[in-house]
């Protein structure tokens, strides 16, 4: 005896016992095509369990959590030395160590770690996407590892830059919207590869 | 026929297994397609206060006066000189901007949007890992839902008749637009 149903045909359990004419919430129950049978787990339902296990596990590191690619080079830069002589590290990959004061707000997309003796920051930003800071990071030591730039801006970059971070303010509550960081005529950036928030 | 009743469980059986996962791209997807107006995972509030001149001293020192003016018992996560005027005291999800030695206090709490924050992260693959194996799986499956749903349905509702305009439509208005736009 088969049962058919939007399709699917499979058998009836047969080992539920009761009268094929008598109605029962039990029978019922039987026969939706999965009931009676052996629970067995199924490929992907392990593969979805495992998935669920490994997300729930976020990258830890033995002295914090590892973004992108973490953190290499054993040695930091200071960041007073990048910030008084930015043409002697451009384009090298450097390790930079601080306090993250700044976090891209809506992406993620950036961080600004500072040298807490000194108060001087450098931004380091990352691919969109690829490496995601999260806001809840702001104040904890961190590391990070990239490549050190020196841009140079035009004009009209500069004015860009200055409309994004007015409207950048202006979303999230305003209150500093008139008190910006001026934007000088060159930029220092770390492209951001890796790093470890503690 | 019997392969349309082939692509009939298919469509059945992967719409069902997916039907959660689209629920929570299409919400994270119209979330953050208007980044630009909204922060779509976390709600950033700010508060200007006054506490009044703050003497001088190390941060930790500074830090400690202001979180007791301000009311605050909680040890902050660290403190951190940004010039000569300003301090900036990190809280577990807030931030002090303070200003010294005028003792101006910009408070700014952070709280993560509810299940918008994890829809997006699930979207967005912040996670990556393993997740990124489970996105490209269900884009087969999306793949797979378009390609079985043109044929499920015969004669003059499906491709012989307003299923193929339809069909047609949904081709031509992205190739419109990428033509118009690009």
């Amino acid at each position: 005896m088969v049962h058919q149903h939007n399709g699917f045909v499979a058998p009836l359990d047969s080992s539920s016992g009761t009268s094929e004419h008598a109605f029962s919430l039990e029978k019922t129950f039987n026969q939706v095509p999965w009931r009676g049978q052996t629970m067995r787990t199924h490929p992907i339902a392990t593969l979805l369990t495992l998935a669920i296990v490994a997300l729930a596990v976020p990258v830890l590191a033995a002295d914090g959590t590892v973004y992108g690619d973490g953190v290499t080079l054993e040695k930091a830069t200071p960041i007073t030395e990048l910030l008084e002589n930015p043409a002697a590290y451009d384009g090298k990959t450097i390790r930079v160590d601080g306090v993250i004061t700044g976090v891209c707000k809506k992406r993620g997309c950036w961080v600004q770690i500072t040298d807490p003796d000194t108060g001087k920051g450098v931004r380091i930003k990352v691919e969109d996407g690829v490496i995601v800071f999260p806001l809840e990071s702001m104040g904890h030591p961190a590391s990070a590892q990239g490549t050190f730039r020196v841009i140079h801006l035009t004009a009209e970059q500069k004015q860009k830059i200055a409309e994004h971070r007015a409207k950048e303010h202006a979303a999230e509550g305003g209150h500093e919207a008139c008190e910006s960081e001026p934007i000088g005529d060159t930029v220092v950036v770390i492209q951001g590869t890796g790093a470890i928030i503690r | 026929m019997r392969w349309r009743r082939a692509i009939v469980a298919i469509h059945r059986d992967v719409g069902y297994l997916v039907a959660g996962l689209t629920v929570v791209y299409a919400i994270s997807g119209i979330a953050v397609n208007h980044v630009a107006d909204w922060n779509p995972n976390y709600v950033i509030r700010t508060v200007e206060r006054h506490i009044g001149d703050v003497p001088e001293g190390p941060a930790p020192v500074v830090a400690a006066t202001v979180l007791e003016r301000l009311g605050i018992d909680e040890a902050p996560t660290s403190a951190v000189r940004m010039g000569p005027g300003e301090l900036r005291i990190f809280l577990d999800g807030r931030s002090l901007k303070v200003t010294l030695p005028g003792g101006r206090v910009v408070d700014e709490i952070v709280r993560r949007r509810p299940v918008l924050f994890q829809l997006n992260f699930l979207h967005l693959n912040h996670g990556k890992g393993i997740w990124t194996l489970v996105a490209d799986l269900y884009a087969a499956a999306l793949l797979a839902l378009a390609l079985t749903g043109i044929f499920i349905v015969p004669g003059r509702k499906g491709l012989g008749g307003r299923g193929r305009w339809l069909l047609l439509a949904g081709i031509v208005l992205p190739l419109l637009y990428v033509i118009l736009a690009t």
